[in-house]
């Protein structure tokens, strides 16, 4: 419709590696595809809640849980596959860079789901991005992995103690509900995020968790749990833009 | 993107491009001087890139025109051109009923003139054509009187264009316009008003029926427009940038511009009456739907205090934005917040979108596009958006009563997603009194469905924590547990059934194959149990091994639906099928829903057993104190007729295909007769027939042609049959969903409407209604008017006093009208059987009121 602002003929900043064939039919794959990749997820964020937000934009026929190769646990994306193509656009038009359990994600159109896509591209069994991360992300099991074994590395040497690490970066300024004539109701945002993200981790609670091995989700807990003692970042690693160079991502990063 | 480009699109806002330079006049004398120059070496780009400008951009086309104006003093072959071009786009889209481009390019010849780039009287032509089309359709003997929307359509568009011109055509040419305004006078005497009943967002009966003192959509822009004009013309809300350029302008060369043609009337002249008449209205206005229904939620102390003609002028730029910019987020919002105007319009804002969000019977795109917009304006104006949000939220919920049953779902949807955004942030215990009303109260079981979303958008704790300064709420959360399953460990449940549960668990762990589960079922569990037992077991189990997450379900589902579909054939089976879901579920309505969906789409569940479960007594008790049935059969419908339009469209595609393919099919074979007829020499003989290589290879074209031909045409009769059967099963459908309705309301609603009406008498907002006569209202209007002083009752709290049995009735009957609303098309097609077979003398006035309404099927036909 506005085809002022969108270069119509590019659908995608992003190249798949590992699709097989060309560019051309690269792009036209994407633009008949009924599937979309959806991104920058957190590890917790449950089938459910996927299928809530996205059947807005249509009726659902699938999710395909990204899984960590190692551990089977979900990894932080998804494939969904909608019955229609204008469903499938509307997710990327209007769900693309909103939040969905307290992260905003990335939805793009994808080139079709094929088996063996679900599981996770990195060294470690995740995805790419969270190896070499040096952020301290909650919702993506913490530190990136390299940072995690050093940090295990070090442990052996120092001890750190029980410092805190402070609260976690809200996503967005709350708003304010005040009345628009009487002011708002005092009410901050920032205070409840490093405890929302602590009740998160105890959603292994949660009876509906995903039947991905259990022990799995345990040891991720135990390590979290050891991290959050840790200083916010290493600055001995790179960061996460100059990583890309051996085994790629689902998708590029956007340049 | 080059420098003229980014000049042309940026034009008119505060940007880089013109060096942070906000002065229009200083805009355009930089665009104007880099556009011309470039016009001289790439018009072919310019042309194309100007006109899409000046469409998709509309809030900003009395630039574009004044640019025009400019261009026009030295390069007269562009610019006529360019007025060449628009006079042809306008005819194409007057052809195919393009309602937006139409509308545009009407306000953009407007401002051409006021550049003085085509000649006032051109334009009152333009004008003169869609009025004496609008008349002609009025008209009762030479015209189509249900063809009434495209007529008002048109002259909406002829109004619209007054605000940007009425001062210049005044001026320039009083006679031509004062003769257009006769006209539009003239045709408003003769048309019919429209009614809003069943597409209004609050339930009015009572002004339904007073519809004589209440303007409608195209009387209540004539008096803005006449307000206008009472004001000499003058209006802030548009830039009239052509002044500042006066001097140079009138040297331009004013350009002719050919008249246009309206479409000839659809349809035989004369007045229809019945369902023929009902069926042409409903088609006119889907094709020229009403663009906005004012909401007027907010008190007129708080919205800005514009002139009448200022305020539709903003809808109009507001409305743009939204249509034009959908699906480029950053720009929509950043056009939202800038329009053009010298002064501040968020509540007017917030309205319209909420307007648009709450569109009956639809809002023109799919309602999570404006929960975006409002979260990308929310932060584009941090300080002041969200407040008049949550302002318009409060007034909705202080009125969510008189909330049509489908806005009220939007609602839900739409506040939940948004709060999502928001970290799930919202002053809860300004509504916690909610828990003092009964549980049927529409406030109570608003805040009840909000959370139920919120927690399945997020999750239980999470959604428990934002409640924290209204605990008490937490009566309202959907309960905390998992599933219910019959046969855990835990439960004291029958030692047989429950070793049968762990057999069939083994089975599937086992990897059996469905065929060696359904007879592991028949010999085994069906003669020693009974059907009821084995039922149990199967469904139970099954889905306690597809419990953990939705692909887990669909996985089970796949591998053992058999089992399942062998064993429940009928709709009584499936019935029962469904209540061992909805009990293995009781915890959670999502998975419910979920688990329901998915055996329909694999056609273990018909969507009639899933509308007779619905009405069964369980869940009749909870229809107006819970979302959860409304939702299963909503989806329910909504997957068939999604059946059916998706047969529909491959239809169309496969019958333009075998247009392609018969002409392929006809030129091969051309060519092959052409190339047989010919003479040719072969060693030394005349043979008729042309070299025998070629020949073959035709002749298996054309062979492959038919072949060709044949196969789409055998497909295209598979889904013409597919088809028929998808009509009769949603014909099936609605039937037994009015038929359902019908049933369920006979009781209560003869209980409940105690002379008369549902709600107690001497109440503001009494959906009153006659029995006898329900075109007479009978109206108590002291206590109407405070109503209308305080539209959104904001502050003042009423008082909720239905009783159970009324609230009931006035939720179903909502609904009744909300699913008639939304498949109107779809059942007009099927309205004769509706009326032989469920609209009888004997239906309940209020029952066939809400169904007349849903069809805007006037009642006193």
């Amino acid at each position: 419709m506005a085809s002022l602002f969108k270069d119509l003929a590019k659908i995608s900043a992003y190249r798949d590696r590992r699709f097989p064939g060309t560019q051309e039919e690269f792009e036209d794959a994407l633009l008949r595809s009924i599937t979309v990749y959806v991104g920058n997820m957190s590890f917790y964020t449950t089938e459910e809640q996927v299928y809530e937000l996205f059947s807005r934009a249509g009726e659902i026929k699938k999710i395909v849980m990204g899984l960590d190769k190692n551990s089977k646990t979900p990894c932080g994306f998804c494939f969904i596959m909608y019955y229609s193509r204008d469903d499938a656009e509307d997710s990327v038009k209007y769900i693309s860079g909103t939040i969905l359990d307290d992260r905003p994600i990335r939805v793009d159109f994808d080139w079709g789901f094929q088996e063996g896509r679900q599981w996770g591209r990195g060294r470690s069994g995740g995805q790419v991005r969270d190896e070499y991360r040096t952020d301290y992300d909650p919702g993506r099991g913490g530190y990136g992995k390299l940072v995690q074994k050093e940090l295990e590395a070090q442990r052996q040497l120092v001890d750190y103690g029980t410092g805190s690490l402070g609260a976690y970066p809200p996503v967005m300024p709350p708003p304010h509900y005040g009345r628009h004539n009487g002011g708002n109701h005092g009410r901050g945002g920032s205070y409840r995020h490093g405890r929302d993200y602590q009740r998160k981790r105890h959603r292994e609670d949660d009876h509906h968790r995903p039947d991905y091995p259990k022990r799995t989700y345990d040891r991720e807990s135990r390590r979290n749990s050891d991290h959050e003692s840790r200083p916010e970042k290493n600055p001995r690693f790179r960061e996460s833009g100059d990583s890309d160079e051996e085994d790629d991502d689902d998708r590029k990063r956007r340049t | 993107m080059s420098s003229w480009r980014s000049l042309l699109l940026r034009l008119g806002e505060k940007c880089p491009e013109y060096a942070g330079n906000a002065d229009f006049k200083d805009q355009i004398d930089a665009c104007h001087s880099l556009v011309r120059r470039e016009i001289e070496h790439s018009e072919d780009d310019v042309f194309p890139f100007l006109l899409q400008c000046a469409e998709q951009l509309p809030h900003k086309i009395p630039l574009y025109g004044t640019l025009i104006g400019l261009l026009n003093l030295e390069n007269e072959e562009f610019v006529s051109k360019l007025v060449e071009s628009t006079q042809i786009n306008l005819q194409d889209a007057l052809e195919t009923g393009q309602c937006n481009k139409i509308r545009i390019l009407m306000r953009f010849l407007t401002v051409l003139m006021c550049s003085k780039v085509i000649q006032p009287s051109a334009l009152v032509v333009i004008f003169e054509s869609l009025l004496s089309s609008a008349a002609t359709t009025v008209d009762e003997e030479k015209g189509i009187p249900s063809w009434q929307a495209r007529a008002d359509f048109y002259i909406t568009c002829i109004l619209s264009c007054l605000p940007w011109g009425g001062a210049e055509l005044v001026e320039q040419v009083p006679e031509e316009i004062e003769r257009v305004m006769v006209g539009v006078e003239a045709y408003l005497s003769i048309r019919r008003r429209v009614s809003d009943a069943g597409v209004s967002a609050f339930e009015d009966i009572e002004e339904t029926n007073n519809v004589v003192n209440e303007k409608d959509f195209l009387e209540d822009l004539w008096s803005r427009v006449q307000d206008l004009s009472n004001r000499g013309w003058k209006l802030d809300s548009v830039p009239r940038l052509h002044l500042s350029f006066e001097a140079q302008l009138v040297a331009g060369k004013s350009h002719d511009l050919s008249p246009v043609s309206c479409p000839e009337q659809p349809g035989p002249p004369g007045a229809l009456s019945g369902i023929a008449f009902g069926r042409q209205k409903h088609e006119a206005e889907l094709k020229y739907p009403q663009r906005i229904r004012r909401l007027n939620i907010f008190p007129s102390n708080k919205t800005e205090d514009l002139q009448p003609i200022d305020r539709f002028v903003v809808e109009e730029y507001l409305l743009d934005v939204l249509f034009f910019l959908n699906g480029c987020r950053k720009e929509c919002a950043a056009y939202m917040v800038g329009l053009p105007v010298p002064f501040r319009y968020e509540y007017l804002m917030a309205e319209t979108i909420f307007s648009q969000l709450l569109l009956l019977p639809q809002p023109p795109f799919r309602p999570i596009y404006y929960t975006l917009v409002i979260i990308d304006l929310c932060k584009a104006l941090p300080g002041a958006f969200p407040a008049v949000i949550a302002g318009a939220v409060r007034a909705l919920f202080d009125k969510i009563t008189d909330l049509d049953m489908e806005c009220r779902t939007r609602l839900i949807l739409w506040f939940s997603h948004h709060l999502s955004n928001f970290q799930f942030i919202w002053p809860w215990e300004e509504w916690a009194y909610v828990l003092d009303l009964p549980k049927w109260a529409p406030q109570r079981v608003f805040v009840q469905e909000v959370l139920e979303r919120e927690v399945r958008l997020s999750y239980w704790d999470k959604i428990k924590q934002s409640i924290e300064n209204a605990p008490a709420l937490e009566e309202l959360l959907p309960p905390r547990g998992g599933p219910q399953f019959k046969y855990s460990a835990e439960d004291g449940t029958d030692p047989t059934e429950r070793a049968l549960s762990l057999e069939l668990k083994d089975m599937v762990k086992g990897r059996k194959t469905a065929r060696e589960m359904i007879s592991w079922v028949e010999e085994n569990v069906f003669p020693a149990h009974g059907f009821d037992i084995t039922l149990g077991v199967v469904v139970q189990t099954l889905l306690d091994i597809g419990s953990k997450s939705f692909t887990h379900l669909i996985t089970v589902l796949e591998r053992y639906g058999q089992v399942i579909a062998k064993m429940c054939t009928d709709d009584d089976q499936q019935v029962k099928l469904i209540m061992e879901v909805s009990s293995y579920w009781q915890n959670s309505a999502q998975m419910t829903a979920i688990a329901i969906d998915r055996m329909m789409s694999y056609r273990l569940i018909s969507n009639l057993a899933i509308v007779r479960w619905v009405f069964s007594p369980l869940n009749l008790d909870r229809f107006h104190v819970s979302d959860s049935p409304w939702e299963i059969l909503r989806n329910a419908v909504s997957k068939t007729y999604n059946r059916i339009s998706d047969l529909r469209k491959e239809i169309s595609s496969l019958e333009r295909s075998i247009v392609l393919a018969e002409r392929a099919a006809s030129r091969a074979g051309e060519e092959l007769e052409s190339a047989e007829s010919k003479l040719s020499v072969i060693d030394g003989e005349p043979v008729l027939g042309e070299n025998p290589v070629r020949i073959k290879r035709l002749k298996s074209y054309a062979e492959k042609a038919k072949e060709e031909e044949v196969s789409v045409r055998e497909s295209l009769e598979a889904k013409e049959a597919l088809l028929a059967r998808a009509v009769d099963e949603i014909e099936a459908l609605f039937l037994s969903l009015y038929k359902s309705f019908l049933t369920a309301l006979a009781e209560p609603l003869h209980d409940a409407s105690r002379d008369g009406t549902l709600r107690p008498s001497g109440h503001a907002d009494d959906m009153t209604i006659d029995l006898e006569d329900s075109s007479v209202m009978e109206l108590d209007k002291d206590d109407e008017q405070p109503k209308k002083s305080h539209p959104n009752g904001s502050g003042e709290r009423k008082g909720y006093n239905l009783d159970e049995k009324q609230q009931w009735c006035l939720t179903t009957l909502g609904y009744l009208k909300a699913f008639t609303r939304q498949y109107a098309s779809e059942i007009w097609q099927h309205i004769e059987k509706l009326d032989a077979e469920v609209l009888t003398e004997d239906t309940h006035p209020l029952v066939r009121k809400a169904i007349y309404c849903g069809l805007r099927r006037p009642l006193e036909e």
